[in-house]
């Protein structure tokens, strides 16, 4: 799920950069640091939309950084039990299937995926119903459902389920060529 | 308010959920005559009939060892179906109750020996109905989640085993653990070939064909799904009858301790007002309280007459039906101590003596609606009629003599009111009739309660003429 939100953040700048650009320079460096990563608590950080606050400055000593304050909104993704996503098969194995729905990771073991679909192995390892109509391989897209994340401190892992009403292939690129 | 639907729940729980269960010391030898499977069943019945009981009274009316009893009872402590209260008493034990505030609430108080008397930690324990109400619920709930979940496999995590250092892994390990090499997961120690942990319900089910093996599984399951529904259906139907009542409570220790004993004062009646002293005195007949509150509720219903006793022999009656089909699903043996309980019990009469005066509302199992309904409404009529009679008793006290405002207080005076008022009030009966009772306190189930504690206390007190007494001017 997505949210807005807006958290805070200690910037260390380089003195070099006090300028007229100061500013700009901050907020770029942000964007740097945060975008794209992880936290346990608010999910994945997927884009900055705006700086809110930017406080004073507090020069440590020894060093000539100095440390703002910095309050900046965020879209944020986070996974939650329960929820249904779609997401990129990137691998298939034995045991189940990985699949990325942007930044997050999921897997779908095989006694998640439902029982009439068959695993096959060879160059590109699938799961296919008996008649083959419905194959689960490497970029297919698939709709899956949350049944299990792990969060940590900068990684979240998720377990999701396809043997459900509604879930599986929604976009075999197989099959569309 | 009523305990028996409750209490009927408290049993079926009990042989739904503990008959097999044993209680054992650490260092006993598990062939001796460790065997006490049963004992939480028995256990549990009998604090259905009872309210705060001291639990050396406990083991001894149940012949039980009092390490034993405790050991259960610890047991049930933990599974949230009893509260348990610990604290110093004096050998001697009278005024405790009334100390009780300020002395040790836990037994866990740290040295508090150099009182001048010997203090000895006495444990208390008593039903939790609220707690129960959830916990069986609760515990239904997991069962049958559990059964369908691993059923269609679903929200199941998979959890991975290391055939050879016998590492376990779950699904959440995935990432780590896929190998560039083939197919199949690898141990992080050994690099071992993982293997899915089939499910432990039906473990021993695998073996042949992969395919096979799996349906075997699922019909088990379902099997399984099948015989908990049906088994438990006694249990569940119980729940779905209990779910809107009130649930009794006794409060904490002191709480009650103090309700009986203001009950008791006001009454004037000098022994029954100390239940830790009157139970000091009389062996674990020093519990004698709790049943009586039960017994005045028989009074009030005798009351009631003809159409009262119509739908007394049809809540009989109906247990007898009711209980066999189910306790036969249970087990041959149970069957026959459940009989065995039930048949010596006919209809006690309110001149029993008070250890049995639980009984009878034991048996009566109201298993219709309608015959509950009418229970109800014969019992909330005896309720508002005493109720106005205490109304009465209460005002013509208060024109006597000033009266405080605190409403436990309030109520007891009324009911010693009306004990001490009782035949010169028969005159006035018409007067009464009208407004005055329509002021009165909504009769709130609580306080029902306490009145008929108080009367209670009363026929314990002045012996079985008293009710005789009670009915006749009821009915006139
Ligand atoms: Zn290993």
């Amino acid at each position: 799920m997505f949210f807005h939100i807006v958290l805070e953040r200690n910037m260390q700048l380089h003195p070099r950069h006090f300028g007229p650009h100061l500013r700009d320079k901050l907020v770029s460096k942000l964007m740097k640091d945060v975008e794209g990563t992880c936290s346990g608590r608010h999910g994945f950080v997927v884009a900055i939309t705006g700086v809110e606050e930017i406080g004073k400055g507090l020069i440590r000593e020894g060093t000539g950084f100095v440390t703002f304050p910095v309050k900046y909104q965020c879209v944020v993704f986070r996974p939650f039990k329960g929820e249904i996503l779609e997401a990129v098969v990137t691998m298939v194995n034995k045991m189940g299937f990985f699949a990325e729905a942007g930044p997050v990771q999921i897997f779908v073991s095989n006694h998640l995926i439902p029982d009439d679909m068959e695993f096959q192995s060879g160059d590109m390892p699938n799961y296919t119903t008996s008649d083959g109509s419905v194959k689960i391989q490497k970029d297919s897209e698939v709709r899956l459902k949350i049944i299990g994340t792990r969060v940590d401190a900068t990684e979240i892992f998720c377990i999701g389920t396809i043997k459900d009403d509604f879930l599986g292939v929604i976009n075999d690129p197989g099959a569309a060529s | 308010m009523s305990f028996e639907p409750f209490n009927r729940l408290v049993r079926l729980a009990a042989r739904a959920f503990y008959d097999d269960i044993t209680m054992k010391g650490e260092n006993q030898p598990k062939t001796g005559r460790g065997d006490n499977r049963g004992i939480a069943v028995v256990v549990l019945d009998a604090l259905t009939k009872r309210q705060w009981v001291r639990e050396e009274d406990l083991a001894k009316s149940l012949r039980l060892h009092s390490k034993q009893l405790r050991r259960t009872l610890r047991f049930f402590e933990e599974e949230k179906l009893i509260t348990r209260d610990h604290r110093k008493e004096s050998a001697k034990g009278a005024k405790i109750y009334s100390a009780a505030a300020a002395a040790a609430i836990d037994g866990q108080v740290v040295k508090e020996g150099d009182e001048k008397i010997k203090m000895h930690t006495h444990s208390y324990c008593c039903l939790d109905y609220a707690q129960i109400f959830d916990v069986v619920r609760y515990r239904m709930h997991r069962m049958k989640k559990k059964l369908k979940d691993e059923l269609d496999s679903r929200n199941t995590i998979q959890q991975y085993i290391c055939p050879n250092c016998g590492r376990r892994y779950s699904a959440f390990d995935a990432l780590q653990l896929i190998s560039y090499t083939d197919e199949y997961f690898h141990c992080e120690n050994c690099n071992g070939e993982l293997v899915a942990e089939s499910d432990k319900l039906a473990a021993e089910e695998m073996g042949d064909g992969d395919d096979n093996a799996r349906k075997r599984r699922r019909e088990k399951l379902k099997d399984m799904l099948q015989k908990l529904e049906e088994q438990l259906k006694p249990l569940a139907q119980q729940l779905a009858r209990v779910k809107d009542l009130p649930v009794p409570e006794f409060g904490t220790l002191q709480a009650w301790e103090a309700k009986l004993s203001a009950v008791a004062r006001a009454n004037g009646d000098a022994n029954g007002g100390d239940p830790t002293k009157s139970s000091q005195g009389q062996g674990y007949g020093g519990t004698p309280m709790p049943f009586l509150g039960e017994t005045s509720v028989e009074v009030a219903l005798s009351g009631v007459e003809v159409k009262e006793e119509d739908t007394e022999t049809d809540t009989k009656t109906t247990p007898m039906k009711v209980l066999p089909p189910w306790m036969i699903k249970q087990g041959m043996n149970l069957t026959k101590e459940q009989r065995g309980e039930v048949k010596p019990v006919p209809k006690i009469d309110q001149s029993s003596e008070p250890v049995d005066d639980k009984k009878p509302k034991d048996i009566k199992e109201d298993d219709e609606k309608n015959i509950q309904d009418e229970y109800l409404k014969a019992y909330y009529e005896a309720l508002v009629k005493r109720q106005k009679e205490q109304e009465e008793a209460a005002r013509r006290i208060e024109q006597q003599q000033e009266e405080n405002r605190t409403s436990t207080s309030d109520q007891f005076t009324a009911s010693v009111s009306e004990r001490r008022v009782g035949m010169k009030f028969k005159r006035e009966e018409n007067e009464n009739d009208d407004v005055e009772w329509e002021e009165g306190p909504p009769p709130s189930v609580n306080t029902g309660e306490t009145f008929y504690k108080l009367a209670d206390l009363n026929v314990e007190a002045d012996a079985v003429a008293d009710d005789e007494d009670d009915i006749d001017w009821e009915e006139g």
